[in-house]
């Protein structure tokens, strides 16, 4: 079987040890282009044995352990590889991301159960536990992961995806219709596929969607000085342990603090305070600040409810109005005026910070349940890398062989990127041939 | 009259007559029953056998111990194999055939069938009993009694022909329609739909001026379907090719008002692959012609099947566009086109072995099930036929995987996903097409069909007389030759001269070197029969799709392995999306491959499944 990989310790225990789990054929060779061990001269040979190693991915090196299952005595009944790190979202990703490049496919939901099953392995308690997680996931997994990709991401895969369904319905047609279809130019076919070639070049190269695959969502704290955005940061991070870093801004002005949120990696940039300034090095903060407050997801306004409201504030107001933003009511405890807010907090006494969490959660609509949806994002790099390299092969077919074979890897380039949208191929290809070609008698 | 059966046929078209053949090979005693006993086997539309993916399931229907590759053979007019300049996975061959002699072989063989009783009556209704089917009553009220019933009914079941304003409670060409079946049906809770489908005008052959036309012949290399063909087959009648033209376009936008496609007074639901003329022009505004093949009918009969014509206009319409035709201008109409609406069964209302799911032993086959075309239709037939013999043997069904048969893909797609359209079988639906090939259906499915019982020794004979060819053409290409072996061979060709030694296998890799010519320089070859050498050869050239594919087809043959007891109540199972329990509901899988395979059932659904199915077995 073609080995999959999924991360097996859930995504939101960061700090603590994570695994990686790699079932199928050629899961140990897969798992070695990735984890060396600390003594070269030792191989891995011993099953069930912890071997102590370093996990090296382009970005970071991690302290690892590498523990095998030799098939059938497994918990799929396959080869099964274990590497436990050390945990974090961050960690997790950038250790799958380099299995997948080493050739290991992202798993779907359930589908290390599935195999389980399939195999005869799977025992009634191991699937009571399992079930649970799968009706979470499959309920809306894939549809959120699909909202989360950005409108012009999407597009272009659409776009690909309806180009490698017209060569593959005039190939289809043609084999079809040998006698309506003689006069089919295969260089038109060649031309649509090279179309696809470059779509599907320009979606793995990835300059359209980087910034979906690495950044994550961000979001940006602005306000006066005072009103108790770093109090607040602080209460967040409190609040939520799962801190993976806290790497101070370029500038001493901006402060960026990372957190998971249900599996998504969220950025909290705290800004300097925005006002009118004529010293140099605080004119550059504020600017930051704006332009932080620009490239956000969201933004929360914090606002002091101990103080009347400011001109300045009316100004943050109008700018913001179009922008996705909470505006939050700071020092509820000591609170003076009755200003408009989305919610009051008391940032010093860590006070309803766990509402705001949900308060952004909904407004950014993470739907708590998607667990699976940072992940989801491999699946769509593997599957358009896999797209690309079957529109290759067929490309070269092309010179070469007939239609038939041409269609195979057209095909199969189709049903990569089905797995990105959800379409099934079956009879959309049909649709496709009797709306495009007239045919039949 | 003897009353009781093993099993009954309702009716002898394609479906019916594979359908009462393969239970009467199985040792059952069957009765065949037909509206008319002239229409056995008869063609109603096209006169011809085979083509695109259909000539796949002839070669199916033969490698089983079916018919009508046998038939075809011996009532082909002109043999051709078709889309010969792409890969021979998709190669079909197709028979014009005369229709009349196609009926009467037919016919005559099943009359020389033993245990097989044909018997001309109008089945009115089901007989049910407490264990399921029991029999039939005619319309004339009498009954006859099985464990066991086929329906196979066509187009009769309430159908009604349509020439422009013109209407008429009819069966195809002016053969009488079952009139009360279909309320019976309706009655014990079956899922009754309209479809509609339409044939062609025919003509005169004497009034056609051929010479304005493009001759197509038959092919000078003689093919066959049946392995059991030794004689050749018949090959020297000719088809003709002409167009539609602007004119032809004009009289029917002209008339467009007066097509009961157009006018509301047609509601089935009629197939796109087989679209009327009037639709073509009208979906397909901007090509200027389409193509008309004028096709014969039979050797004794001067009338002609005017492919690519299929209309339901007024009479008058379609003696304006016949006559605005190149060749056609002076042609006489024998037979005017018409649409034909008809009613038929929901297919997912059957397993895949064709059997009703609400009523034990009751099975159909063919265009009932919402398919179109006579191929399609055989290969249901004998499907079903077999099913009832197991039925009847209380043995385990005999379904065919979709990496097995163009059969296994049609039925699996009928049973599990439905059909909103009259359903053709196309390659395209066939996820493994470069394995299901006409050169290898004998080796997919014969030992199949000897398990069935429905292949008798001279066909099994052949099989193994294959296989050892085979197992001696492979040691003989895998032995290794010195170049200069090669050198005669390549010049012709204008192939590389090998640099060192390699054997034929190897050479037969390269993508230019076919083994029709390696035959004129290794006499070793030509002991072997050609359909043995074809075979080898696809293979090689096949290979490296062909092992592409294999893993993917292992992982469908262990979901296939696991088998969901029919009893599962899926609107009870937590976890599973609405649209997941409710589609799983209606087509009940028998397998987890073919759960997989409904759409609208997501992998993480089979999942879900999964985990529940194991705890119900605990």
């Amino acid at each position: 079987m073609q080995t999959i990989v999924a991360c097996a310790t859930p995504l939101s225990t960061a700090g603590a040890i994570g695994i990686i789990r790699l079932s199928g054929d050629d899961a140990i060779d897969i798992a070695q282009r990735v984890f060396i061990l600390d003594n070269p001269t030792k191989t891995i040979t011993v099953p069930r044995h912890m071997y102590l190693g370093t996990v090296c991915t382009k970005y970071f090196k991690d302290r690892a352990f590498f523990v095998f299952f030799k098939s059938p005595k497994s918990f799929t009944g396959e080869d099964i590889v274990e590497i436990q790190f050390h945990g974090g979202i961050s960690t997790a990703k950038g250790i799958l991301r380099a299995l997948v490049e080493a050739g290991a496919r992202p798993a779907v939901a359930g589908e290390f159960t599935k195999r389980a099953f399939l195999n005869g392995k799977l025992t009634l308690n191991e699937a009571e536990g399992i079930a649970d997680i799968i009706n979470a996931q499959s309920s809306a997994a894939a549809m959120q992961a699909y909202r989360m990709l950005s409108g012009e991401f999407s597009k272009e895969i659409n776009s690909c995806s309806e180009v490698l369904l017209q060569a593959l319905a005039t190939l289809d047609c043609e084999l079809d219709y040998p006698e309506e279809m003689s006069d089919v130019e295969h260089a038109d076919v060649e031309k649509t596929l090279r179309d696809a070639e470059i779509r599907l070049n320009a979606l793995a190269s990835g300059s359209q969607n980087r910034k979906l695959l690495t950044d994550g969502i961000t979001v940006a704290l602005i306000g006066l000085p005072n009103v108790g955005k770093s109090s607040l940061l602080n209460a967040i991070v409190k609040d939520d342990r799962a801190i993976v870093s806290s790497i101070p801004g370029t500038t001493r002005d901006v402060l960026r603090e990372h957190l998971e949120i249900d599996g998504f990696s969220v950025t909290f940039i705290d800004t300097a305070g925005i006002h009118e300034s004529q010293d140099n090095i605080e004119k550059m903060g504020v600017d930051r600040a704006k332009k932080a407050m620009l490239d956000s997801d969201i933004i929360l306004f914090i606002i002091d409810l101990s103080q009347k409201e400011r001109t300045e504030e009316q100004k943050i107001m109008a700018e913001i109005s179009d922008k996705k933003h909470i505006i939050v009511g700071n020092k509820g405890d000591i609170a003076k005026y009755q200003r408009r807010s989305d919610i009051v907090i008391e940032a010093k006494n860590c006070s309803n910070i766990d509402k705001l969490i949900e308060l952004i959660k909904e407004r950014l609509d993470l739907d708590s349940t998607q667990t699976g949806s940072v992940f989801m994002r491999e699946r769509h790099e593997f599957a358009i890398k896999n797209a690309l390299m079957s529109t290759q092969s067929a490309l070269a077919a092309c010179a070469v062989t007939t239609a038939d074979c041409i269609s195979v890897d057209v095909r199969s380039a189709y049903l990569s990127l089905a797995e990105i949208t959800g379409d099934t191929a079956s009879e959309a290809v049909i649709d496709k041939i009797f709306a495009s070609f007239c045919v039949g008698k | 009259m003897d009353k009781y059966f093993d099993a009954i046929v309702v009716g002898a078209g394609h479906a019916g007559v594979e359908a009462a053949h393969a239970l009467a090979v199985c040792g059952k005693k069957t009765l065949l029953l037909s509206l008319s006993l002239d229409s056995v086997s008869f063609m109603a539309c096209n006169p011809n056998v085979g083509g695109s993916a259909k000539g796949h399931l002839v070669k199916e229907v033969d490698a089983l111990g079916g018919l009508m590759g046998e038939i075809a053979d011996r009532a082909s007019l002109q043999i051709r194999m078709l889309n010969l300049s792409n890969g021979p996975a998709v190669h079909s061959l197709r028979a014009q055939v005369d229709k009349s002699y196609y009926h009467r072989l037919m016919k005559s063989r099943l009359e020389s069938t033993v245990n097989l009783t044909l018997k001309q009556a109008d089945v009115s209704s089901l007989i049910i009993g407490e264990n399921g089917i029991a029999g039939v009553c005619t319309a004339m009220g009498d009954s006859y009694y099985s464990s066991t019933v086929i329906l196979a009914t066509g187009v009769y079941l309430n159908s009604k022909i349509i020439t422009g304003n013109y209407q008429k409670n009819s069966g195809p060409n002016g053969f009488s329609r079952s009139e009360l079946l279909t309320a019976n049906l309706v009655d014990l809770g079956l899922p009754i739909r309209r479809f509609k489908t339409g044939t062609p005008p025919r003509v005169l052959g004497r009034s056609v001026d051929f010479s304005k036309m493009t001759v197509q012949s038959g092919d000078i290399d003689s093919y066959k379907f049946s392995s059991l063909t030794e004689a050749p087959v018949r090959n020297d009648h000719a088809c003709y090719l002409t167009y539609t033209n602007s004119t032809t376009h004009e009289i029917i936008i002209a008339n467009l008002d007066k097509a009961p496609l157009y006018n509301g007074s047609i509601s089935g639901i009629g197939p796109r692959y087989c679209p009327s003329i009037e639709d073509k022009v009208v979906r397909f505004a901007d090509k200027d012609r389409h193509q008309i093949f004028i096709e014969p009918e039979g050797a004794d009969t001067n009338e002609m099947y005017v492919q690519g014509l299929s209309t339901s206009l007024p009479f008058d319409i379609q003696e304006q566009i016949v006559s605005s035709i190149q060749g056609l201008e002076h042609a006489v109409i024998t037979r005017y086109g018409y649409a034909i609406e008809y009613d038929c069964l929901d297919p997912l209302a059957l397993y895949p072995t064709l059997q009703v799911k609400s009523i034990a032993g009751l099975f159909s086959a063919g265009q009932i099930n919402g398919s179109s075309g006579y191929e399609e239709a055989a290969s249901q037939g004998l499907i079903a036929g077999i099913n009832a013999s197991k039925y009847l043997d209380n043995k385990p069904g005999f379904v065919l995987r979709r990496d097995e048969a163009y059969i296994g893909v049609m039925i699996d797609d009928l049973v599990t996903n439905g059909t909103n359209e009259p359903y053709r079988m196309m390659t395209s639906r066939a996820e493994y097409r470069l394995h299901l090939r006409q050169d290898n259906a004998d080796l997919r499915l014969t030992e199949l069909g000897r398990e069935a019982g429905t292949v008798d020794n001279a066909r099994y004979q052949r099989l193994e007389r294959k296989r050892e060819e085979l197992v001696k053409l492979a040691s003989l290409a895998a032995q290794n030759y010195e170049p200069n072996r090669f050198v005669s061979l390549c010049q012709d060709i204008g192939e590389s001269l090998p640099k060192s030694g390699i054997s034929l296998k190897e050479l037969l890799q390269r993508p230019n070197v076919q083994i029709k010519d390696a035959i004129k320089y290794f006499d070793e070859l030509k002991v072997f029969r050609p359909d043995t050498l074809q075979y080898f050869q696809n293979e090689i050239k096949y290979e490296g799709y062909l092992l592409k594919q294999e893993k993917t087809i292992e992982e469908s043959k262990r979901m296939l392995e696991h088998l969901l007891p029919s009893d599962i109540d899926y609107l009870k199972i937590s976890g599973l999306r609405l649209e997941a329990r409710q589609k799983l509901n209606m087509v009940k899988p028998l397998t987890l491959q073919q759960a997989s395979r409904i759409s609208g059932v997501t992998p993480a659904d089979i999942t879900v499944l999964i985990l529940n199915i194991k705890k119900k077995l605990k």
